[in-house]
């Protein structure tokens, strides 16, 4: 067996891109994309992750490392000649063209028959609920009509995977979470690949498989969903996925960590004795009690009302905690506060987050 | 607040140096020189010899802004292009000459193909190197007429493509790419199609002035080459005829704002035209 396995259909080896000979957009990447994966690529703006689905999709080229389609490199083929196809955050439709040109944009190039042309287009129109809007001017439409024009165009062609940056950014809320649903939907009845690129923690929990975090060109930690927000690797994880209160502690021994003046029982090992640690404790964790039933003592400094639940912050003695609940208590009240062992994260002290 | 009242200096300009003068070139046309009503000064310039000139014209400008385009849009591309390191010299070559009175450069060229200009000479010395008689001339045809103006109108078509072509979407060349189309297919089926409303305001500001061209013609082209533009000075300046180099103008201006209107109507569906 090669390098690559053979049942990935994508796979990243030591991809790197400098821009301009110094700025390192992407640092020896490793991925490999399964067939039928949903792979989201997550992270704060200027993290790679848009570099890294450009680099797949060929309008750019990697300064070192490859890029595999079924096993075979394609780093320096041209976009054309890739089996990918891209959704553009800014859907890029062309202008001089109708809805029904631009989905047949593609099926064109390739000398696809009249009625072959019609019949996928009318295909796709009906997938992405857009029937009867072939003739429209794509300027007639609005943002999330022409989303929708431009998955289309993407998916008319077959691809083996679809590349989508962003695709979701322009949209409202409501709309967003529509399509997030379409959209997953979409990939599961196609069966085919989605590369999809996104800053948006809880777009990444909702739709993905795996989801790849990552920050400054350096991938963090790559892994489903529930492994992603449950086992964070490090507190950039922790923080950049959901809410945490990640706080400074000293781990004891194995199962024992201090923080804020108490000794907390925890499931963690492994890091040795009186090591610094950074501990994570997501805000829906923290269990809000009379103040002397607590192992923490605090006070209401602040409480929202979220809808589902309230968001509090609950000072300590040296830290405020941020504490999802849907008990409301108010301001100034003194609470106390318990944390079970199974809900304290222990990471590695990162030396600046 | 309103605005308008700061309009009225234009407003006044326009009156006094645009509608006055057209409404007397408009009254000429349709006088004698008594100030009788006539339609003598149209039926005058239907003969052939006039039509051939105006014919002469409209070849030119026709060629000329051919000329212009099909040497202007690839430059205009090329300096479009976001990573072309050398824009800024480019682009420095083609506004440098229009910072110099058009008149100049055009003495500038009928020195250069005299009979013993740099260019004529040098010419004839290769043609005598191998062998031949180096006794060609450069200057007072229609080949120098045309290459003065394609020198002088040129800016005017780079500058619209090159607008146009650097508004071009990056994204929307890459989505074609994207779906499949190689280098000349997107040129094809995406660039050119998107840049087509600078072609026509590109055309618009080389033809017009093309086809009115008169000092051009008269220093490069001799006594002997007549342009439109040259008969209706001739009519003003040397005949004293005002009325039938009026009828002259108004036809030129009937011509012009036809054309127009015929490029308006291809040319405005994505905006970027002049008018």
């Amino acid at each position: 067996m090669s390098v690559v396995e053979q049942q990935h259909l994508i796979d990243l080896v030591d991809l790197t891109k400098v821009y301009d000979g110094e700025t390192e957009a992407l640092s020896r990447m490793n991925l490999y994309i399964r067939k039928k994966e949903f792979v989201t690529l997550l992270g704060p703006s200027g993290c790679g992750k848009t570099t890294t689905l450009r680099l797949i999709a060929g309008f750019e080229f990697p300064t070192a490392g490859q890029v595999y389609f079924e096993g075979k490199e394609i780093s320096s083929l041209p976009p054309y000649r890739r089996h990918v196809n891209t959704v553009f955050q800014k859907y890029a439709l062309f202008p001089h063209m109708n809805v029904f040109e631009n989905i047949a944009f593609g099926l064109r190039l390739k000398k696809v028959d009249e009625s072959t042309i019609n019949a996928r287009v009318a295909e796709m129109l009906e997938m992405v609920n857009l029937r009867g809007f072939g003739r429209r001017k794509v300027d007639t439409l609005s943002g999330g009509q022409q989303q929708r024009v431009a998955i289309a165009r993407a998916l008319a062609n077959r691809p083996e995977v679809l590349l989508l940056d962003e695709p979701l950014g322009a949209l409202d809320l409501k709309l967003r979470k529509e399509m997030q649903i379409e959209l997953k939907a979409m990939q599961q009845q196609l069966g085919i690949t989605f590369v999809y690129v996104t800053h948006d923690q809880e777009e990444a929990l909702t739709m993905s498989d795996t989801i790849v975090v990552m920050k400054e060109g350096l991938v963090q930690q790559i892994g489903s969903p529930i492994c992603i927000y449950n086992e964070p690797k490090n507190a950039f994880v922790a923080d950049f996925i959901g809410e945490s209160n990640i706080l400074p502690g000293t781990m004891l021994h194995d199962e024992l960590v201090s923080f804020e003046g108490h000794d907390f029982i925890c499931v963690d090992r492994g890091f040795g004795e009186n090591q610094p640690v950074d501990v994570v404790i997501r805000p829906e964790d923290v269990q809000l009690c009379a103040p002397n039933d607590g192992m923490l003592r605090g006070t209401v400094a602040s409480i929202v009302f979220k809808g589902v639940h309230y968001e509090m912050m609950i000072q300590t003695g040296g830290f405020a905690f941020m504490v999802h609940s849907t008990l409301a208590k108010a301001p100034g009240e003194e609470v106390g506060l318990r944390i079970v062992p199974f809900d304290i994260h222990i990471m590695k002290r990162e030396a600046a987050l | 607040m309103k605005t308008k009242p700061f309009a009225a200096p234009y407003a006044v300009w326009m009156l006094l140096f645009t509608i006055v003068p057209i409404a007397l070139v408009a009254a000429y046309s349709f006088t004698t020189a008594d100030g009788a009503l006539t339609l003598r000064n149209m039926a005058n310039f239907l003969d052939p010899i006039y039509i051939t000139v105006l014919l002469r014209s409209l070849g030119i400008a026709l060629l000329c802004t051919l000329i212009c385009l099909l040497v202007g849009y690839p430059a205009a591309y090329v300096l479009a292009q976001k990573d072309f390191d050398k824009k800024g010299v480019l682009v420095l070559l083609f506004v440098i000459p229009m910072w110099m009175n058009f008149l100049l450069r055009t003495y500038a060229w009928l020195t250069l193909l005299e009979s013993n200009g740099l260019i004529t000479s040098t010419v004839n010395r290769v043609i005598e190197f191998f062998g031949g008689q180096g006794n060609v001339r450069l200057l007072y045809n229609y080949g120098a007429v045309l290459m003065g103006m394609v020198y002088n109108y040129l800016p005017f078509m780079v500058l619209p493509l090159y607008t146009s072509l650097s508004r071009l979407d990056r994204r929307v060349v890459e989505a074609a790419e994207d779906l499949g189309a190689n280098r000349s297919q997107v040129f094809l089926r995406v660039v050119f199609p998107l840049s087509v409303p600078g072609i026509f305001s590109g055309v618009t500001m080389v033809f017009m002035p093309a086809i009115t061209t008169f000092v051009i013609s008269r220093l490069l082209g001799g006594a002997q080459f007549k342009l439109f533009g040259d008969l209706i000075e001739q009519q003003f300046l040397f005949t004293g005829n005002w009325n039938f180099g009026s009828a002259m103008s108004l036809i030129m201006m009937v011509l012009l704002l036809l054309s127009m209107s015929i490029m308006n109507r291809y040319g405005d569906q994505e905006g970027g035209g002049i008018f």
